[in-house]
C-alpha cells in the first residue's frame, strides 16, 4: 500500500535496548547550516546554523515567533527549508519526511502528545515503527517491549491504555517511543509544560545523563531559564528568525539570555501588586463537584473564596480538574454537587446572572472555548453587551454600526493587531485573540474576574500587558482568580496561592510564605 | 403486505417466532453488509451517511447484470465495485477543505438514488437470476418450516466476515494504521500517515460492503427491481454500528435484531394480527430512535467511540 | 457589494454552470440531445406564464421546508426531518380542517395553519430536544423520524381517517371547497406563495438581525462560547428546531388545504428533500432562500415536459438535482481559494500563515 507507507528509504534495523552506560557508539552530530525558510513575503528564517556534537544537551530559546518551531520542522522533514543544509556526521543529507528524519535517527517529542489516548502503550510504540509486522502478535509485542524498557530508567505497562496514564506519565513514554525507535538525536519542544517541578527535574535529569553518556542528543526547544541554566550544556536564542546570540551556558547569565531574545529591554508588568486589604468575599465555591466527559468524578469537593482586591492563583499539574473547575465556574459544565455564590447569591451562570454580578471569565485557548473563530473581530468584542443598548435598536435589532465602533477602540485601547475589525476572530494571531477577548472581558468594570493561563503562548511583550491589566484590576478591587500551569505567573501575581491536586484543594499559603518546593510537592500529590 | 416467506400461518402460534428468527437472518443480511462497511469507514474517523445511495445503486446494477449475465455472484460483485466508486467519491470530496462530510453523505444519497431510479427505468419488469439459499430445513415435512429456515449464500459469508474483520483491525498492521486515524489524526499524521487516504481507502472497502448488501436486496429478498426497494436500511446502520459500539462482531447480533424487528410486523400479520400493520413498518425505527436515545448522552462519549468522529457527539 | 458577498455570489454560479454542463453530459450519454433538453428545462420552468405559475407553485412548499433546515443550521444543527415534519403538519392540519368545517373559512384556514405550524414544529422540536438533553445526533434522529411519519401517515390514511368512499386510492375525508386555500386574486398560485415569502423574510430578520439571532450565530459557532455568555443553549437549540419543523408543517397544510383537499399519499411530495438541497444552496441564508427556491421549482416543474418530449424517465430531475447537490456541497472548498476576493491587507498574511500553520502535512 504505497500511500500509506511513506518511506523509500529502508527502514532501520529492530532498535536493541540502548544502555544507559554508553557501551554502543555515540549518536552522530547534527548540524545545520544557513538555514533559510520564508512563506510568501514574510521571511521566518535566515541563516540560522547551530551544531549538536555528540551527546550534549542544547536548548532552543526564543520567543514566540521567532522561528524555533520552524528551524525545527525543517530539521525534522515537515518541510523544506527554502535554503541551507543539514549534515549528519559532517555529510550533507537530505531530509523531506519524518520518516526519512527517523531514518537518520532524529525524532521528536512535541509539546501536545502524538499519542493515542484509545489505544494500549504497545500498540501506540509499534505503531510508530517503520517496520510495522503485516500480521501483529501482540504477545510477542509486549514481551519485546518489556525487555526494551527493563534497560530503561523508567518502565510502563505495555497493555496500560494511554488515556489512563498521568501527564507526566505521557510525557515519559513519549521519550520512550523515540528511544525504542532507536533515535539517538531527541528535539524536544517544550517537554516539562504539563509536569510538576519535580517531575521536570526528573526527566531532564535523565535526559541530562543520558546525553553526557553519549548515548543520546538532545536539542530542547524551552522557555524556562531555570532549565536552560540546570541542564544544557549550550544555548542557541533566536530572534525573528535570525540568530541572536549563541555560547556555552556556563558563559551565560539569565539577564544576557533574556535581552538577547527581546533584542533589548525584557518588557515588563508595569503595574504591581498595590499594598491593600481584601475586601468582602466575591466568589465563593463550597463543596463543588463535577463529572468529566467520560462520567468519572473530577472535581472532589473543591470549596475556595476570592474577595475583591486580590489575586488568588491555583497551582496544579493540567489534568489536576484546573480545566473543568474553570468551564464550572463560566457555567460550561454543570455541577453535580456544591454551590456557587457570588456576592453572595446563588450563581448558576446564566447571561443575567453574569450580567448583575458583573462576572468575567477568560479562559484558556480562548480562540476555542471564548471566540467564534469564524465571527468578526467586532462581533466577537460584542458577546457580552449584543443585546443591550447602544447595541439594539427597539430592543430587539442587533446594531452593527455600534458594535463596529465599540471594537474599533477596543482595538486601539488594547493594542489589538488587526487589519480592520470585520476581520474574522480565526486570522489573529494567538495574542491578539487573547487581546480582545481581554479587551471584551474586561469593559463594564468586572467585580470578578476568572482567568485560565493567560499568558501561555505569547511573547514578551503582551505577556507584561496582560499581566498588567490584571494587576490594575485587582488594583482597583476586582476579585481575580487566576489558574495556572506555570509557577513562574503565580508567583509574579498572586496574593494567595492554592494547590490543586487529584480534584481537590489541598494546599493553601499567602504569598509571602510560598515556596516552591512545598508548592510543587503538592502538586505532585505529596503533601 | 403477507409475505409468502415469512407465512407460518400452517404451524400455528410457534410461527411467529420461527417467522422472526427467519426474517432475523433475511432482513438482517443487508443491515449486516452495511453496518460492517459503516463500521470500517467510522474506524477511520469519517461518517458516511450516503450509503443510502450506494444501497440503492448497488441493488440496481447488480439486478441489472445479474439480468444480462445471467449469474448472480457476478451481479454481486459488480454492485460491490459500483458502491467503491460512490464510497470512493464520497471520500475524495469529504478530503477536500472546507467540505462538510454530513452534508455530502445527504447529498450521495440523493445523487446515488436519483441514478439508480435513471438506469434502472428497464429492469422494473424483467426477471433476472437470484442469488442461491442454502436449504436448512430440509429434515421438515412442513413446506412453512422449510421456507423460514432457508439461509441465505450472502448471510454466511458475512458470518465470516464480521470476525475477519474484527482480526484485521486488531491484529494487522492496516487495521492498526486505520484505528490510529481515527483516534488522533494528529499522531497519525506525526507518523507520516495520509490521513485522507487512509480514511478514503476505509471509506471505499466501506461502500463495497454497502453495494454487496444492495444486490442482497434486489437478488434475494425482496428479490426484484423497483423504486421502493430500499426503506432506509443504509441510514440504519450509522445507528447499528453506534449500537454495536463500533465492534464488528457486535454489528452482527445488531444486524439480527433489527432484521428481527423489522420481520416481526408481516409474521403477525400472517397470524392474523391485521389491524395497524403500518405502524409495524415503524418498528425498526422507534428501536433505532430507542438505541440512540438510550446510548447517548450530552456530555459524554460513547463506549468505542473513534476519538475522531464527530456523528455521536 | 462587498468582496465576501461577490465571492459567494459567482461561487455559487460557477457550480450551477458546472452542474449543467454535468448533467447536459448525462443527458447526452442517455440519448437526449442536450440544448433541447435546456431548451424544455427553460420553456417549462419560466417560458410561458403557465409555466411560471407552475414554478411558483412548486416553489412555495420549497421556501418552507428549507426553513426546516436553514433555521436550526445557523445553531450548528443539523436537521434533515423536513419531509416528515411536513407530512406531520398537513395531517394535523386535516384533522383540524375537518373537525372545524362548522366554522368559517377564515377560522378554519387559520385554525388549520396554526394545526400544521404546531405540530410540524413538535415533530421536529423533539428532535432538537434530543439533541440538546441528550446528544442524540439530530441529523440521524431527524431522518428516522421521517419514516416514522410517513408510517403513521399510512396508518392514519388507511385506517382511522380513512374515506369510506376512497377506494383506489386511500385517503381521508376532504374538507369543502370553501374552506380550501384559495388563489392570490390574479394568479392561479395560492397562498401558500405567500406563507412562503413571510416566512422567508421573518426567518430573516429573526436570524441574521435580531439579538435571538445573534446569540444563535454564537451559539452555532461555537457552542462553549455560547455557554460561557451565559446563552441559554438548549432552549436555543430547541427554539430553533420548533421554528424550522413548524414552516415545514406550514408546507404540509398548504399541501393539504390547497392542492388536495384531503390528505393521503400525495402528502409524501419529496419536498422536504429537495428543501434541504435549497437550504445549502442558499447557505442557509433565508433570504437567498427565496430565488433557490424559484430555481428549483423550476427545475420541477420543467419535469413534465422533459418526458413528453425528450422521452427522459422521471427520474432525470432526481438525477439533476443529486449532481446539483454534490457540486454545490463540493464548490464550499473554493472558498478562500483565489486571492481576488481576499481584502488586500489579508493577503500577505495569509500566505505566510497558510505556509506555517498545520503542524505537519
Amino acid at each position: 500500500m504505497s500511500a500509506v507507507a511513506v518511506s523509500s528509504q529502508a527502514p532501520p534495523a529492530r532498535p536493541a535496548v540502548i544502555p544507559v552506560n554508553g557501551a554502543r557508539k555515540a549518536p552522530p552530530q547534527l548540524a545545520a547550516e544557513g538555514i533559510a525558510k520564508s512563506f510568501g513575503s514574510l521571511v521566518v528564517l535566515e541563516d540560522v546554523s547551530l551544531t549538536l556534537p555528540p551527546g550534549s544537551f542544547h536548548a532552543l530559546l526564543g520567543e514566540n515567533g521567532a522561528g524555533k518551531s520552524t528551524l525545527v520542522k525543517c530539521i525534522m522533514g515537515y518541510q523544506p527549508a527554502d535554503a541551507g543544509r543539514i549534515l549528519i556526521d559532517g555529510a550533507p543529507v537530505k531530509i523531506e519526511s519524518t520518516r526519512a528524519a527517523q531514518a537518520h535517527g532524529i525524532g521528536m517529542v512535541y509539546q501536545h502528545f502524538t499519542l493515542v489516548p484509545n489505544m494500549t502503550v504497545a500498540e501506540n510504540l509499534v505503531m510508530a515503527r517503520a517496520d510495522v509486522p503485516l500480521v501483529i502478535d501482540w504477545n510477542k509485542e509486549r514481551e519485546s517491549l518489556r525487555a526494551f524498557m527493563a534497560g530503561m530508567p523508567f518502565q510502563i505497562d505495555p497493555s496500560r491504555v494511554v488515556r489512563s496514564l498521568a501527564a507526566g506519565e505521557r510525557q515519559k513514554l513519549e521519550i520512550l517511543k523515540q528511544l525504542y525507535l532507536g533515535n539517538r538525536i531527541l528535539i524536544l519542544d517544550e517537554p516539562t509544560s504539563v509536569l510538576t517541578p519535580s517531575e521536570a527535574d526528573e526527566v531532564l535529569g535523565m535526559l541530562r545523563g543520558m546525553a553526557h553518556a553519549r548515548a543520546i542528543s538532545i536539542l530542547m526547544i524551552t522557555h524556562k531559564f531555570r532549565e536552560v541554566t540546570s541542564f544544557a550544556d549550550e544555548v542557541t536564542v533566536l530572534r525573528r528568525g535570525r540568530v541572536a546570540g549563541q555560547g556555552l551556558v556556563k558563559d551565560l547569565t539569565t539577564a544576557e539570555m533574556a535581552s538577547m531574545m527581546v533584542g533589548g529591554e525584557v518588557p515588563r508588568a508595569s503595574a504591581s501588586r498595590a499594598d491593600r486589604d481584601a475586601g468582602e468575599v466575591r466568589l465563593s465555591l463550597e463543596g463543588v463537584r463535577a463529572v468529566d466527559d467520560r462520567g468519572i468524578g473530577v472535581l472532589d469537593g473543591i470549596s475556595l473564596e476570592v474577595r475583591a482586591g486580590e489575586i488568588v492563583g491555583i497551582a496544579g499539574v493540567s489534568g489536576n480538574g484546573q480545566d473543568e473547575l474553570l468551564e464550572v465556574i463560566a457555567g460550561q459544565r454543570e455541577l453535580t454537587g456544591g454551590e456557587m455564590r457570588v456576592n453572595g447569591a446563588r450563581y448558576l451562570a446564566t447571561r443575567e446572572e453574569t450580567r448583575a454580578a458583573r462576572m468575567r471569565c477568560l479562559p484558556e485557548e480562548p480562540l476555542r472555548n471564548a471566540c467564534v473563530p469564524t465571527m468578526s473581530v467586532s462581533e466577537n468584542i460584542g458577546f457580552r453587551g449584543y443585546d443591550r443598548p447602544p447595541f439594539t435598536l427597539w430592543g430587539w435589532l442587533v446594531r452593527r454600526d455600534a458594535l463596529r465602533r465599540h471594537a474599533a477602540e477596543c482595538v486601539s485601547a488594547f493594542k489589538i493587531k488587526t487589519p480592520s475589525v470585520d476581520t474574522a476572530m480565526a486570522r489573529l494571531s494567538g495574542g491578539n485573540v487573547q487581546r480582545s477577548v481581554l479587551a471584551r472581558e474586561l469593559q463594564g468594570e468586572p467585580r470578578v474576574l476568572v482567568v485560565a493561563n493567560p499568558c501561555f503562548g505569547l511573547d514578551f511583550a503582551a505577556v507584561a500587558f496582560i499581566r498588567t491589566r490584571l494587576l490594575e484590576a485587582r488594583n482597583s478591587g476586582v476579585a481575580v482568580l487566576l489558574i495556572s500551569a506555570d509557577l513562574d505567573e503565580i508567583f509574579a501575581l498572586a496574593d494567595r496561592i492554592l494547590v490543586i491536586s487529584g480534584g481537590r484543594m489541598v494546599y493553601e499559603t499567602p504569598i509571602a510564605s510560598a515556596e516552591v518546593a512545598t508548592i510543587g510537592k503538592h502538586m505532585a500529590g505529596h503533601g | 403486505m403477507t409475505d409468502p416467506a415469512l407465512d407460518v400461518t400452517g404451524i400455528g402460534v410457534w410461527g411467529v417466532p420461527l417467522a422472526v428468527a427467519s426474517g432475523a437472518v433475511r432482513i438482517g443480511t443487508p443491515f449486516l453488509f452495511v453496518s460492517l462497511g459503516e463500521c470500517l469507514t467510522e474506524k477511520s474517523g469519517r461518517v458516511n451517511l450516503g450509503l443510502e445511495g450506494t444501497l440503492v445503486m448497488g441493488a440496481m446494477s447488480a439486478y441489472a447484470v445479474s439480468y444480462y449475465s445471467g449469474s448472480a455472484w457476478l451481479g454481486v460483485l459488480v454492485a460491490g465495485l459500483v458502491g467503491a466508486v460512490l464510497g470512493s467519491l464520497h471520500g475524495w470530496l469529504c478530503s477536500l477543505p472546507r467540505v462538510n462530510d454530513v452534508a455530502i453523505g445527504i447529498a450521495l444519497i440523493s445523487f446515488g438514488t436519483g441514478l439508480a431510479f435513471f438506469l434502472g427505468k428497464p429492469f422494473i419488469q424483467p426477471s433476472a437470476q437470484k442469488l442461491p439459499a442454502i436449504d436448512l430445513g430440509f429434515w421438515s415435512s412442513s413446506p412453512e418450516v422449510r421456507s423460514a429456515l432457508q439461509i441465505n449464500a450472502l448471510f454466511v459469508v458475512g458470518l465470516i466476515l464480521a470476525p475477519a474483520i474484527a482480526f484485521l483491525l486488531a491484529r494487522t498492521r492496516w487495521g492498526l494504521v486505520l484505528r490510529t486515524v481515527g483516534e488522533s489524526s494528529d499522531a497519525a499524521r506525526s507518523m507520516g500517515y495520509r490521513v485522507n487516504t487512509v480514511r478514503a481507502i476505509a471509506t471505499t472497502c466501506g461502500g463495497f460492503l454497502a453495494g454487496v448488501a444492495g444486490s442482497f436486496l434486489s437478488l434475494f429478498y425482496p428479490g426484484s427491481w423497483n423504486e421502493r426497494l430500499s426503506s432506509g436500511q443504509g441510514l440504519m446502520a450509522v445507528a447499528l454500528v453506534i449500537f454495536a459500539q463500533w465492534n464488528p462482531v457486535r454489528c452482527l447480533w445488531a444486524a439480527l435484531l433489527f432484521g428481527a424487528s423489522s420481520a416481526l410486523g408481516p409474521a403477525l400479520q400472517s397470524v392474523g394480527v391485521s389491524s395497524g400493520y403500518q405502524l409495524f413498518n415503524a418498528v425498526p425505527y422507534v428501536l433505532t430512535l430507542g438505541i440512540m436515545v438510550a446510548t447517548s448522552s450530552a456530555s459524554r462519549r460513547l463506549p468505542g467511540q473513534p476519538a475522531e468522529l464527530t456523528v455521536a457527539r | 457589494m462587498n468582496r465576501a458577498a461577490a465571492e459567494a455570489v459567482i461561487i455559487r454560479v460557477v457550480a450551477l454552470i458546472a452542474s449543467m454542463a454535468l448533467f447536459g453530459a448525462f443527458v447526452a450519454l442517455a440519448g437526449a440531445d442536450p440544448l433541447d433538453v435546456f431548451y424544455q428545462m427553460y420553456r417549462g420552468s419560466f417560458g410561458t406564464s403557465f409555466s411560471v405559475q407552475n414554478t411558483l407553485l412548486r416553489a412555495a412548499p420549497l421556501m418552507l421546508t428549507a426553513l426546516c433546515t436553514a433555521i436550526p443550521a445557523r445553531l450548528g444543527l443539523m436537521v434533515i426531518g423536513g419531509e416528515g415534519a411536513m407530512v406531520m403538519g398537513g395531517l394535523a392540519a386535516i384533522t383540524c380542517g375537518l373537525a372545524c368545517s362548522a366554522m368559517s373559512p377564515w377560522i378554519v384556514t387559520v385554525a388549520m395553519a396554526l394545526a400544521g405550524f404546531a405540530v410540524g414544529g413538535c415533530w421536529i422540536g423533539l428532535s432538537g430536544a434530543l439533541r440538546a438533553y441528550r446528544g442524540v445526533n439530530e441529523t440521524i434522529s431527524s431522518l428516522l423520524f421521517n419514516y416514522i411519519a410517513i408510517a403513521l401517515l399510512s396508518y392514519f390514511v388507511e385506517g382511522p381517517m380513512r374515506d369510506p368512499t376512497s377506494l383506489n386510492k386511500p385517503s381521508t375525508r376532504a374538507i369543502p371547497a370553501a374552506d380550501m386555500l384559495q388563489s392570490i386574486p390574479g394568479l392561479e398560485v395560492h397562498w401558500g406563495l405567500v406563507f412562503g415569502l413571510v416566512a422567508c423574510v421573518v426567518a430573516h430578520v429573526l436570524m441574521m438581525r435580531s439579538v435571538f439571532g445573534f446569540g444563535a450565530a454564537i451559539a452555532g459557532g461555537n457552542l462553549r462560547a455560547g455557554m460561557l455568555c451565559g446563552l441559554p443553549v438548549r432552549r436555543m437549540m430547541i427554539i430553533a428546531a420548533v421554528l424550522g419543523g413548524g414552516a415545514a408543517g406550514l408546507a404540509g397544510m398548504a399541501e393539504v388545504a390547497a392542492v388536495h383537499g384531503r390528505a393521503n399519499g400525495s402528502l409524501v411530495t419529496g419536498y422536504g428533500y429537495t428543501g434541504i438541497l435549497v437550504a445549502f444552496m442558499a447557505q442557509h441564508e433565508p433570504l437567498a432562500i427565496i430565488p433557490v427556491a424559484l430555481l428549483f421549482g423550476g427545475i420541477g416543474a420543467s419535469n413534465g415536459l422533459l418526458q413528453r418530449v425528450d422521452h427522459l424517465p422521471d427520474a432525470t430531475v432526481a438525477v439533476l438535482q443529486g449532481i446539483l447537490f454534490v457540486v454545490i456541497l463540493a464548490s464550499e472548498t473554493l472558498y478562500g481559494r483565489f486571492a481576488i476576493f481576499r481584502p488586500r491587507e489579508e493577503r500577505a498574511v495569509r500566505s505566510a500563515v497558510a505556509g506555517a500553520a498545520p503542524e505537519a502535512t
